[in-house]
C-alpha cells in the first residue's frame, strides 16, 4: 500500500432555507425534553440542533396516564402537550438552550394562526432561538392538527408567523392526510423555510379483556422503527413534488436510516423515539454519519440529498453485493 | 445528587438532575436465578453503575439488537455486590420483556442506563426509632439495599457509610401466597427482620400487609419512618395509616416509563400543588421520584 493523505473530512453542513446547520442530525420535539435531560449523556454541542418539547400559549396539564405504550417495533403516545406555557419557556428554558452551542429550533403549537404568530414573536423577542418549528400536526390535542390537515390551514398559520417574526420557519406536518405534498406545497408558498415530515401516525392500542383503549386518552400517535417506511415514502413523494427543504423524521435510529432519508430527499433528519431507547444515539449518529460518508467517499451531505433513482426491474439488478443489505 | 427531597418543580438550569452522573453502557449478565414463582434475581457486571447507584434508585434495561421490545424497562436496585463491580435487580414475569429476560444467561449482554431517579432519604439518626419497610410483591427488592444501609453494613454511591441504627430495620412483606415469597433469608441473614403476610394465609399472617403495619405502628419502639413499595392501592393504604399515626412515610412508585430520565413525560403522577387549578399537577416520577413523600401524592 502506498501511503496516501487522509481524505478531507466530509462536509456535513446543510441549509434549511435561511437556517444553516453544522450537520443534519436534529432531535425531534417531544423526544428530547428541553435538552437538559440529555446533558449528562450527550455532548449537545455536537448536534446539528435541538428541537425542545412543544410549547403552548398557556400551561397545559396534559393527558391522563398511561401516556405511552409500546407496540411492535414502535410506541404509541398521547402526552397531550404537557408543558408550562410560553412565558415559562422563554424565561426558563430558552436561556439554557441558547448556551448549548447548537441550533435551537423552538417548537410551538397554538389554536389559531394568531396564537402561533404571537408565540413565534414572543420567542424571537426573548432571544436564543435560531428557528421556529410549527406543530400543526399534534394528533393528541384539538387545535393545531386541524390547520395541518388542509393546504389552506397550513398556509394560514405559516403566513401569520412569517408576518410576525423573522426567524426561519419549519412547518411540522401530519402524515394523517391523503395528500401530504399539497399541504407541504402550501406551507412552502406561504413562506416556510422547510417542512418536517412526519409527525406521528394516529393509532390505537386496546385491551380486549377490559374492552378499553390502553392509553388514558384513547387514540395516540405511532412512532419508532415501525413507521420508517411510511415516513420515507412521504419524504420521497414530497421531494418529488415540491421544491422545499425537508427535515425527515420517523423511526430513525441508525446511520443507514439517516442516509436513507437523505437520499429520499431530506436535507436533515430528526431522531425521535430512538432517544428514549438509546439515549446517546443522537451524538453517536453525527460521528457515524461522518464515518460512513468517508468510507463511501462522499464529500458532502448536500451531495446526497434526493439522489434516489428509479426502481430497477428484476432483470436489471446487477449491483454489487456490497451495496445491498440482504434480508435473509 | 439532588437527593430525596428534590423540590416539586422542574429543576432550574443550575440545579443538578437526579441522573447527573448517569451513564449508558453495556453490562454482562453474571448470574440469573429463580427466587420465587415467576420471580428472578439477575446479577449484572457493571462497575460504572454499581459504583454510583443508591438504594431506591433505578436503571433502564434494554435487550440489545432488537426492535421488539423496543424500549428499555425500569428496574430498582436490589443490591450491589460485595466486590462493588456488580449489582442485582429482581423482577417478576408480567409480559413480553420480562419473559425474554428469563432467557438471559451468564455472559449475555444487556444495555443499561442509570442510575436514575431519587433514592430513599438518608437513614435517620442512629438513636431514632426503626425504619419500617412495607413491601407488596416484587416491591420488596428496593429494601435490601435500603436496609443494609440503615444497618451501616454497606455504602452506596456517594452517600458513604452511615452509623448503624440502634433499631434494625423491619420489613413487612405482603405476597399473594407462599410460592411468591422471595428470599426472606437474604434479608434476615443480613439483620433485617421480616414479617410476612399472604393473601391466602399460606405463609405468615393471613391477610394484608397493611394489617401488620397497623399493629406495628402502635407498638414499641415507635417507628421513626415508613418506606413503602408495591401495588398502588397498598401504598395508598400504607400512606393513610402512617398519616393517622403521625409517622412520616415515603412511597417508591413504579410508573410505566419510556425513557427513565425526563424526556418522554409518560411516567407522570399526581403531586399536590396548592397553586394548581385542581390542587395537583402531573410530575415526572423519574425526575422528581420515584421516591416521594407519600403525603404529597394524590392516589387514585
Amino acid at each position: 500500500m502506498t501511503p496516501t493523505a487522509d481524505p478531507p473530512a466530509p462536509d456535513l453542513s446543510v441549509a434549511l432555507g435561511r437556517l444553516r446547520l453544522a450537520n443534519p442530525i436534529l432531535v425531534a420535539s417531544g423526544t428530547f425534553g428541553y435538552a437538559r435531560e440529555f446533558a449528562p449523556l450527550v455532548d449537545l454541542s455536537t448536534l446539528g440542533g435541538v428541537v425542545p418539547k412543544t410549547v403552548t400559549p398557556q400551561p397545559r396539564t396534559g393527558n391522563p396516564p398511561p401516556r405511552t405504550v409500546e407496540t411492535p417495533a414502535g410506541m404509541l403516545n398521547s402526552i397531550g402537550l404537557d408543558n408550562d406555557g410560553v412565558d415559562h419557556f422563554c424565561a426558563h428554558h430558552l436561556p439554557y438552550l441558547s448556551g448549548l452551542g447548537t441550533a435551537v429550533i423552538a417548537n410551538v403549537a397554538g389554536k389559531s394562526p394568531d396564537e402561533f404568530a404571537a408565540m413565534a414573536a414572543q420567542v424571537e423577542q426573548a432571544g436564543g432561538a435560531d428557528a421556529i418549528e410549527l406543530n400543526v400536526s399534534c394528533p393528541n390535542v384539538s387545535g393545531g392538527v386541524d390547520y395541518g390537515r388542509t393546504p389552506e390551514g397550513a398556509a394560514a398559520v405559516v403566513s401569520a408567523v412569517r408576518a410576525a417574526c423573522d426567524l426561519p420557519i419549519l412547518a411540522k406536518l401530519t402524515p394523517n392526510v391523503t395528500d401530504v405534498p399539497s399541504v407541504a406545497k402550501a406551507a412552502a408558498e406561504a413562506g416556510a423555510d422547510a417542512v418536517t415530515l412526519v409527525n406521528t401516525f394516529t393509532g390505537l392500542a386496546v385491551n380486549w379483556r377490559t374492552r378499553r383503549p390502553v392509553l388514558g386518552n384513547g387514540i395516540g400517535g405511532l412512532s419508532g422503527p415501525a413507521i420508517k417506511p411510511l415516513a420515507l415514502r412521504i419524504v420521497y413523494q414530497v421531494a418529488q413534488a415540491v421544491d422545499v427543504p425537508i427535515v425527515g423524521c420517523g423511526g430513525i435510529r441508525t446511520v443507514d436510516d439517516v442516509l436513507e432519508f437523505l437520499v429520499c430527499g431530506a436535507s436533515a433528519v430528526q431522531v425521535g423515539t430512538a432517544n428514549f431507547a438509546d439515549p446517546t444515539v443522537s451524538g453517536r449518529l453525527v460521528k457515524d454519519l461522518a464515518a460512513a460518508m468517508s468510507e463511501e467517499g462522499v464529500l458532502s451531505v448536500r451531495g446526497l440529498v434526493g439522489t434516489l433513482g428509479p426502481a430497477k426491474t428484476a432483470q436489471a439488478v446487477g449491483t454489487p453485493s456490497s451495496s445491498r443489505e440482504s434480508d435473509r | 445528587m439532588s437527593g430525596p427531597h428534590a423540590p416539586a418543580h422542574e429543576p432550574l438550569a443550575h440545579e443538578p438532575l437526579p441522573h447527573a452522573d448517569a451513564v449508558q453502557t453495556i453490562a454482562t449478565v453474571g448470574l440469573q436465578e429463580r427466587i420465587a414463582r415467576d420471580t428472578f434475581r439477575l446479577v449484572l457486571e457493571c462497575p460504572e453503575i454499581a459504583a454510583r447507584i443508591e438504594p431506591g434508585q433505578f436503571l433502564m434495561l434494554r435487550l440489545p439488537g432488537r426492535d421488539d421490545p423496543l424500549l428499555g424497562r425500569p428496574f430498582a436496585l436490589y443490591d450491589v455486590g460485595s466486590d462493588g463491580t456488580s449489582f442485582s435487580i429482581g423482577y417478576v414475569v408480567i409480559g413480553k420483556m420480562t419473559r425474554l429476560m428469563t432467557e438471559l444467561r451468564a455472559g449475555d449482554q444487556v444495555e443499561l442506563w442509570g442510575p436514575l431517579g431519587n433514592g430513599f432519604p438518608k437513614p435517620p439518626e442512629s438513636n431514632a426509632g426503626p425504619t419500617l419497610m412495607v413491601a407488596g410483591g416484587i416491591g420488596q427488592t428496593p429494601f435490601l439495599a435500603a436496609g443494609r444501609e440503615i444497618l451501616g453494613a454497606a455504602a452506596y454511591g456517594e452517600r458513604g457509610r452511615f452509623e448503624a441504627s440502634a433499631h434494625p430495620p423491619e420489613l413487612l412483606y405482603g405476597a399473594r401466597s407462599a410460592e411468591y415469597v422471595a428470599e426472606v433469608d437474604r434479608f434476615t441473614s443480613r439483620g433485617i427482620s421480616v414479617s410476612v403476610a399472604t393473601d391466602d394465609g399460606s405463609e405468615g399472617h393471613h391477610g394484608y400487609v397493611t394489617e401488620l403495619l397497623e399493629r406495628r405502628l402502635h407498638a414499641d419502639p415507635r417507628p421513626a419512618r415508613v418506606l413503602t413499595c408495591g401495588p398502588e392501592p397498598m401504598m395508598a393504604a400504607v400512606a393513610k395509616l402512617c398519616e393517622a399515626a403521625g409517622v412520616p412515610c415515603w412511597a417508591s412508585l413504579e410508573s410505566p416509563m419510556a425513557c427513565g430520565f425526563g424526556a418522554c413525560f409518560s411516567c407522570v403522577v399526581r403531586v399536590k400543588q396548592s397553586d394548581a387549578a385542581e390542587g395537583w399537577d402531573y410530575r415526572r416520577s423519574c425526575l422528581e421520584g420515584p421516591v416521594f413523600r407519600a403525603e404529597t401524592l394524590v392516589f387514585d
